[in-house]
């Protein structure tokens, strides 16, 4: 369903991805882990059309992607969403407001229209007493469930889950594990979720992508992962602050 | 190997300032197309419109007044000195004193002003939002973001920067005039003469303040928009804001003086 062949994605000159192969079927749940700063978050961002490759193939539903033109991607982007690290929030709307926005701008629905919408959908999300407050007004994880009911009000496909778990009580986390298993399963979503979060990682995922070097290491089922021979995966996994992972910066 | 590098830093700036040359002109293109549509389906969002007058507009006019009150009462004075120490020419200070107001001193300096103060909160506003990923959830959500974000500006601005000019001018005229009075005893009848202010003047002023109310928001939303990083980055952001802001508003004063010029030749 979606596939990456070939991508390579440098910075100021500094390459980033290099030669990435990765590939994600319909209704999996595919995470994509690795150091900070392995390119976990680029190579989701490529998936809609927010960063460009420098070379290299995207593909979608057997479609190439990753040269169309800006307008070419509102069409993805009702089909793909996705969730940011950070919940960003709109600062200037409420709650309903930020959720309603994109029911106004890809389902050109009306404002009124879209606001019921958005409270309903942030109802479902238990949040109908906070859709008149700001992002300000929030917890952490209020805003994160408020970002994650704005990327699901065109109910896409697929969603790109960039950390959603990062700054999260164990709770709240474990929430939002359970949110994007049960996309997959009830309504058949494709969920590429970005994270660090060892816990989430093995309790929801169906297969793993490791990212090294630019490139995918090792991608497997967990049980795959965690019985790989590679030694590099093995410290990963296990959280090992030595070993023969080379870390940029330390 | 050691020769490449230099080179190779060089070719890379120079296809950066190409790139952020190909990305102002995006954003100008698309701010004025914005603009255009609004005006032609009447603007959708006039709510922000609105906010964005009274913070570029209300919020400005003390320090407008403030800034422009001065300027004409350095001016006032130091030309008295000058005229009185050769021949008497005080009786022509006030009239030439409006003529340069209404003409350059009026509209680029209060932009001048605006640059710093619109287009630094601009920068900071865009460019916050930037490195905190909403530019790109705007972009998910269906939303231009020069259209959302810069279009309101630009034509609060626009409107705006007119308004402030006229009002900056009136404020430093004033000064002005008080300062002829009480220092040089220049008869206010004398000072508050318009008989030099042909309509071409005003005409040029107005078309100059209504170019630098569009392009302090182009700059600074083009600044905000390329925020790299964290808040240093929307530092770095707001610095260019200000100072492309500041290098626009003497462009296009030069520019359409020079057009102004060509136009209406020596008689300006």
């Amino acid at each position: 369903m979606i596939e990456l062949r070939g991508v390579h994605k440098a910075f100021a000159g500094r390459p980033v991805l290099v030669d990435l192969d990765l590939r994600c079927d319909r209704g999996e749940v595919l995470f994509i882990i690795g150091t900070s700063g392995v390119g976990k978050s680029v190579t989701i961002k490529h998936l809609v059309g927010l960063l460009r490759v420098d070379a290299g193939e995207i593909w979608l539903d057997g479609r190439r992607i990753d040269a169309l033109p800006e307008r070419a991607f509102h069409a993805i982007r009702r089909r793909v969403a996705m969730v940011f690290q950070g919940a960003t929030l709109f600062d200037s709307m409420t709650l309903a407001e930020n959720v309603a926005l994109p029911l106004r701008k890809h389902g050109r629905m009306r404002a009124a229209a879209a606001l019921a919408d958005a409270r309903r959908r942030l109802d479902e999300v238990g949040l109908a007493d906070f859709v008149d407050r700001y992002p300000a007004e929030l917890s952490d994880g209020m805003r994160k469930r408020g970002a994650i009911a704005r990327a699901l009000t065109l109910d896409p496909e697929v969603v790109l889950f960039d950390e959603p778990t990062t700054g999260l009580d164990p709770i709240n986390a474990r929430r939002v594990d359970r949110l994007i298993r049960e996309l997959a399963d009830r309504r058949g979503v494709t969920a590429i979720v970005v994270s660090h979060d060892l816990a989430s990682i093995f309790a929801i995922a169906d297969r793993i992508a490791f990212l090294y070097q630019g490139g995918v290491r090792a991608c497997g089922t967990p049980a795959e992962i965690r019985g790989s021979d590679d030694p590099v995966v093995q410290q990963f996994i296990q959280g090992r602050a030595s070993g023969p992972m080379e870390t940029p910066g330390f | 190997m050691i020769a490449r590098r230099p080179l190779t830093a060089i070719g890379r700036r120079a296809l950066d300032g190409v790139d952020a040359a190909l990305e102002l002109g995006r954003v100008a293109v698309g701010t004025i197309v914005g603009a255009l549509i609004s005006y032609w389906r009447g603007p959708r969002r006039r709510g922000e419109i609105a906010r964005q007058m009274y913070f570029i507009g209300n919020r400005s006019l003390l320090f407008v007044a403030v800034t422009l009150g001065f300027i004409g009462m350095v001016m006032v004075y130091q030309t008295c000195l000058l005229t009185t120490q050769v021949v008497d020419g005080r009786g022509q200070v006030g009239a030439q004193f409006a003529r340069l107001l209404v003409l350059d001193v009026g509209p680029s300096l209060t932009a001048m002003m605006l640059a710093t103060r619109v287009g630094a909160g601009i920068a900071a506003e865009i460019g916050s939002m930037k490195v905190t990923e909403q530019i790109d959830a705007l972009r998910m959500s269906g939303v231009t973001p020069v259209d959302y974000l810069v279009v309101p500006r630009f034509l609060a601005s626009v409107i705006m920067t007119v308004v402030l000019t006229m009002f900056g001018m009136a404020v430093a005229w004033g000064a002005g005039g008080l300062t002829g009075y009480y220092s040089f005893q220049i008869n206010p009848r004398t000072f508050f003469d318009l008989s030099m202010v042909a309509p071409a003047h005003v005409w040029l002023g107005m078309t100059k303040a209504a170019a630098y109310g569009a392009a302090i928001p182009i700059v600074a939303g083009f600044c905000g928009l390329r925020a790299k990083g964290s808040s240093e980055g929307v530092g770095a952001a707001t610095t260019a804001a200000v100072i492309g802001s500041s290098f626009a508003v003497l462009i296009i004063d030069f520019t359409i003086s020079a057009i102004g010029l060509i136009i209406w030749g020596a008689g300006l």
